[in-house]
């Protein structure tokens, strides 16, 4: 590699070059050699290729979409929860007009529970939160079906417990996504199915207070949305919607024996 | 978490930040070689950059910050996993991903990309990163050996060592990973 001239090319030299941060002085000496060695040259204009295929390869990245989360997670965590503050207010308008659709009594109280600040059941948390989401046609969930994968993975690690979503279509429901719920102190995930009639079923699932090791299916209905839930190995489950108990009663089986089944083969 | 009084610590540039998060996402794509789990990982970054906030000199290299960051959060991570490897019961093993890195599929030499993609994984983790930080990147190399805290003289011999490894994987004749179109 050395060229007649006072000093050989270092390796380093041909790598700075390579990626455009040689100093302009050694620039001009390495260009001076190049002409002639032509197994500098060469190398060169192979390293050169590499690294072009690398961004070539690798570049699709920077056009995808920036997905919400992260959106959300580069703006400031006070001004997030001032921001949330904000947006509290509407919420509750929406959960207000819902409580007048779906049907009063119940939920009235239960609203006026919560504003009492008297901790709400599962069971009424559950119902609660289907109403409010299954209710909603175009953003019933946060992660949609089609990125099974990034919503479990996701939901998992904000849980803190490893989740995932049982598969109802032997029973006419398909996975439609999932959200991550608020609860009384931990936070709970949703994961939202549709049938062909667009009817809508939620599974929710959260950590359990320590000393609440109920196992017994429960059930719950007040005003259409019926709830049947269970705790299970410190976590608790409920799954809701707008079916009769029998209905209900099957799908929760075949949830608990899916989960129980994942549970088996899960390596502990 | 607890969080620093917002009173006396400096704001993140949140433009600069947004701005960040393409690249972010695809060195973590390489990285982890998984697109979910590399915004996992950039997700933990971002929230790791507003913890520390005040290490941020207002008007220094947000990006190189942020690259550095990174880095150690998935050296973290890696450790973690590794240390409580009978408990990962959802993801592949981190220390040794399936990759899925994504290829334009409108490129001519598209076989040629993918299994370039393919063979980056095959290379080892702190040659890789080294290659990626220099050749993808374009960081300096100062600014490389102060992102994964080593000499100069360790960024300078593992690119070299990452460029010879990746031509020769490349080059390899009959490789089990090419592609028919």
């Amino acid at each position: 590699m050395n060229t007649g001239s006072q000093m050989p090319i270092s390796d380093t030299d041909v790598h700075a070059y390579v990626d455009g941060q040689l100093a302009p002085g050694r620039v001009v000496r390495l260009e001076a050699s190049l002409a002639t060695d032509p197994g500098l040259a060469a190398r060169i204009s192979e390293m050169r290729a590499q690294n072009a295929t690398l961004r070539d390869a690798l570049d699709a990245v920077l056009s995808e979409p920036i997905p919400e989360e992260l959106l959300a997670a580069a703006t400031a965590p006070d001004t997030r929860a001032s921001l949330s503050r904000r947006w509290l207010a509407p919420l509750f308008a929406v959960a207000a007009s819902l409580v007048v659709g779906v049907g009063l009594g119940w939920f009235g109280r239960d609203a006026l529970i919560e504003r009492t600040g008297t901790p709400t059941t599962f069971a009424r948390q559950a119902a609660f939160a289907h109403a409010l989401y299954a209710a909603d046609v175009n953003r019933p969930v946060e992660i949609w079906a089609n990125e099974e994968k990034r919503l479990v993975t996701w939901l998992t690690k904000r849980l803190g417990f490893g989740v995932h979503a049982p598969d109802l279509n032997g029973l006419g429901y398909a996975l439609v996504g999932g959200r991550l719920v608020a609860g009384n102190e931990k936070p709970t995930a949703l994961f939202m199915y549709e049938n062909a009639d667009k009817e809508r079923l939620s599974l929710q699932v959260r950590r359990q207070a320590p000393g609440t090791g109920e196992t017994a299916f429960r059930y719950a209905a007040e005003n259409g949305v019926g709830v049947f839930y269970w705790i299970d190995d410190a976590c608790g489950y409920a799954i809701s919607g707008n079916v009769d108990r029998a209905q209900l009663l099957k799908i929760a089986h075949v949830v608990y024996g899916q989960l129980a089944a994942a549970e088996a083969s899960a390596p502990k | 978490m607890p969080q620093l009084p917002a009173t006396d610590a400096p704001a993140l540039p949140h433009p600069d930040l947004v701005a960040a998060i393409p690249r972010l996402r695809r060195y973590a794509r390489v990285l982890t070689g998984d697109a979910a789990r590399a915004d996992d990982l950039v997700q933990d970054t971002l929230a790791r950059a507003w913890e520390k906030r005040r290490l941020w000199q207002t008007g220094s290299d947000l990006r190189a910050w942020l690259f550095t960051i990174m880095h150690n959060v998935h050296i973290n991570q890696l450790a973690l996993a590794r240390r409580d490897a009978a408990n990962v019961s959802l993801d592949a093993d981190p220390g040794n991903p399936s990759w899925q890195l994504p290829v334009r599929a409108n490129q001519l030499d598209r076989v040629e990309l993918l299994e370039v993609v393919q063979q980056i994984g095959r290379l080892p983790p702190d040659q890789r990163e080294v290659l990626l930080l220099a050749a993808v990147e374009e960081l300096r190399y100062e600014e490389i050996a102060s992102i994964l805290s080593i000499p100069m003289g360790t960024v300078m011999s593992r690119l070299s060592r990452a460029r010879d490894k990746l031509r020769r994987l490349i080059d390899e004749p009959a490789s089990t990973l090419r592609v028919v179109k």
